[in-house]
């Protein structure tokens, strides 16, 4: 009778421990996929696309990690929770550095804003000073024109800042920055030649 | 102790059939498809590192669908009891994606490679028509809408030197196809029409040289306006006397169809009246005698064939006058000169004085100085 109790306690024994590491860990596989939908939401595809992706394929090796062992009799995810583990913690640094990189970024367009804006404002006073010198007229109306289209860029630009689309509106602005720049220094050249003053280009 | 012995041979062959059950279980299940998985994983990754997804789109999207479908099979097989699972799909699916993601991953770097060299080759050309637009066409009356199809232009190639810069050669493709479109249109619709112009170029050196002649013959001053030049010659005798800066109707390019169009009519005129202090607005002036035969007969012409509206009249009170000097064309189609030099002009011209206005008395790539038009190449293209 007693042999009989301790085969039947081994026998239980065994199934408990056969059956202990064998469980999908699906609990952890839902936090880690909420933590990557996160990320996702911060636009970590757009501002750390290198990270993201790297996260993306750690979720994707862990997904045909518990295939493996779903194949396998004895079944053994101590190794996929590890890495589950990991990949929340990368997934939720991504989404800093994401959340991080974006006000980086919104800083920056910012700040090009306020440069060109300034920029913008100082071509007006210096077109009013610009000379009218011979055939002048007519390189004063392209300029004109162009400076209305920069007006028109920065509109743009700050229409795609409302939207947070920062990484666009970085481009833009930036590329209206460098017209608005050029154009500050030809008309800075064209007033230092009639008054005789050298420029000094930065 | 027999009865242990019996025990003992009860348990061991229990396991050792346990033990053989449990080798049969292992020997007859299917092996994963572990590393054809693998495989195509770490080719999907590599194609997407090297963004297959935007310069191979196709094949990228083809390895994804593949490897979805291998998942997806494998996921299928495994809700199988063990013996009945079979794998062979699931493989075939994997190596399929990972076929494909070596395809995509070799096409996007010759398409991201040829595309980025493209897109310089773009923007160097593009830099080089706003180069020319800008020399040809700087100081010339380009029409409202030329000059806002430059500046978006000039907008566009600027954006699309900053999207190359951070290595976006499809955005920017994109920026630079538009500003190619927008400034190759204004260069080529412009050069072309400043060809058209210059081809009465014949008669404006004929009408010149009959001028200098006359005055030679009659040892006489003929006036001798050059648009394109902004001169008034002044000839005495058929030689040069004089060289003064004109400043036109602010339409100058081309010729004076009707009154109100703001530009310089073109064609053999004569003084017809001389005026100064109250009889003039502009200081001094020397009346010319627009409209000419010539310039009513075209005008008679221009109303039949409609290209003129029915209300157009043709104008007047054509002059070469003083009050110049401002450095832009401003009149509203006479020539204006400073008060010096209509000074001068006004006391050596009679009434009779011959005064012809031409477009140019110098071929239009001398007028350019630009080897763009000499060549030819940008506005046959």
């Amino acid at each position: 009778m007693k042999n009989k109790v301790l085969m039947g306690l081994a026998a239980v024994a065994m199934v408990a421990f056969l059956s202990s590491c064998g469980k999908v860990p699906q609990a952890k596989i839902d936090a880690t996929n909420v933590a990557i939908d996160s990320a996702k939401v911060a636009e970590a595809s757009v501002y750390v696309p290198a990270e993201f992706a790297a996260v993306q394929d750690s979720m994707k090796a862990i997904t045909a990690a518990v295939e493996v062992q779903k194949s396998k009799m004895f079944k053994n995810f101590k190794k996929i929770e590890v890495k589950l583990d990991e990949t929340i913690a990368a997934a939720k640094k991504v989404q800093a550095d994401a959340v991080a990189k974006k006000a980086e970024i919104k800083k920056e367009v910012e700040t090009l804003m306020t440069d060109i804006k300034a920029v913008i404002e100082d071509n007006g006073k210096l077109f009013k000073k610009a000379p009218r010198g011979k055939e002048g007229a007519q390189v004063l109306e392209q300029m004109k024109t162009e400076m209305a289209a920069i007006d028109a860029a920065v509109v743009e630009g700050q229409g795609m800042y409302d939207k947070g689309a920062y990484m666009d509106a970085l481009n833009k602005v930036k590329a209206a920055k460098e017209n608005a720049d050029k154009i500050n220094g030809e008309l800075k050249d064209a007033i230092a030649k009639v008054s005789g003053k050298k420029v000094v280009k930065k | 102790m027999r009865r242990y012995i019996k025990w003992l041979a009860l348990i061991v062959g229990f396991a050792g059939f346990a033990g053989l059950i449990v080798f049969l279980l292992v020997k007859l299940t299917p092996s994963p498809p572990e590393s054809e998985v693998e495989l195509a994983m770490k080719a999907f990754s590599r194609a997407n590192k090297d963004k297959a997804d935007t310069y191979s789109t196709k094949l990228f999207n083809e390895s994804r669908a593949a490897y979805d479908s291998a998942m997806a099979n494998w996921k299928r097989e495994n809700k199988k009891f063990l013996f009945f699972r079979n794998y062979e799909k699931v493989e075939t699916f994997a190596r399929l994606a990972s076929k494909r993601a070596g395809q995509a991953t070799t096409t996007s770097q010759i398409n991201s490679s040829s595309l980025k060299i493209s897109v310089k080759e773009k923007i160097d050309s593009v830099n080089k028509t706003v180069s020319g637009i800008d020399h040809i066409f700087g100081r010339y009356p380009l029409p409202s809408d030329s000059r806002k199809k430059v500046a978006k232009g000039n907008m566009l190639l600027k954006e699309a030197e900053v999207a190359y810069s951070k290595g976006q050669y499809v955005q920017a493709n994109s920026k630079i196809n538009e500003a190619e479109y927008l400034l190759t249109t204004v260069f080529n619709t412009e050069l072309s029409d400043l060809k058209d112009y210059f081809k009465s170029l014949p008669v404006w050196k004929k009408w010149a040289q009959q001028a200098i002649s006359e005055s030679a013959r009659n040892k006489s001053y003929a006036i001798v306006v050059d648009k394109f030049s902004k001169k008034c010659y002044i000839y005495l005798k058929g030689v040069k006397k004089f060289e003064f800066d004109a400043e036109l109707g602010i339409n100058w390019v081309g010729n004076k169809r009707r009154m109100g169009d703001k530009a310089t009519p073109e064609g053999i005129y004569k003084v017809v009246n001389k005026f100064q202090g109250k009889q003039t607005e502009y200081y001094k002036s020397l009346s010319l005698d627009y409209p000419n035969a010539r310039d009513m007969e075209r005008f008679k012409s221009e109303l039949s064939r409609g290209s003129l509206p029915a209300w157009a009249k043709i104008g007047g009170g054509i002059e070469i006058h003083g009050g110049g000097g401002k450095g832009v064309d401003w009149t509203e189609g006479c020539i204006a000169l400073t008060n010096s030099e209509i000074d001068v002009l006004y006391d050596l011209a009679k009434v009779g004085t011959p005064v012809v206005i031409v477009g140019s008395v110098k071929d239009l790539s001398k007028v350019l100085e630009n080897e763009l038009l000499v060549n030819g190449n940008r506005g046959d293209n």
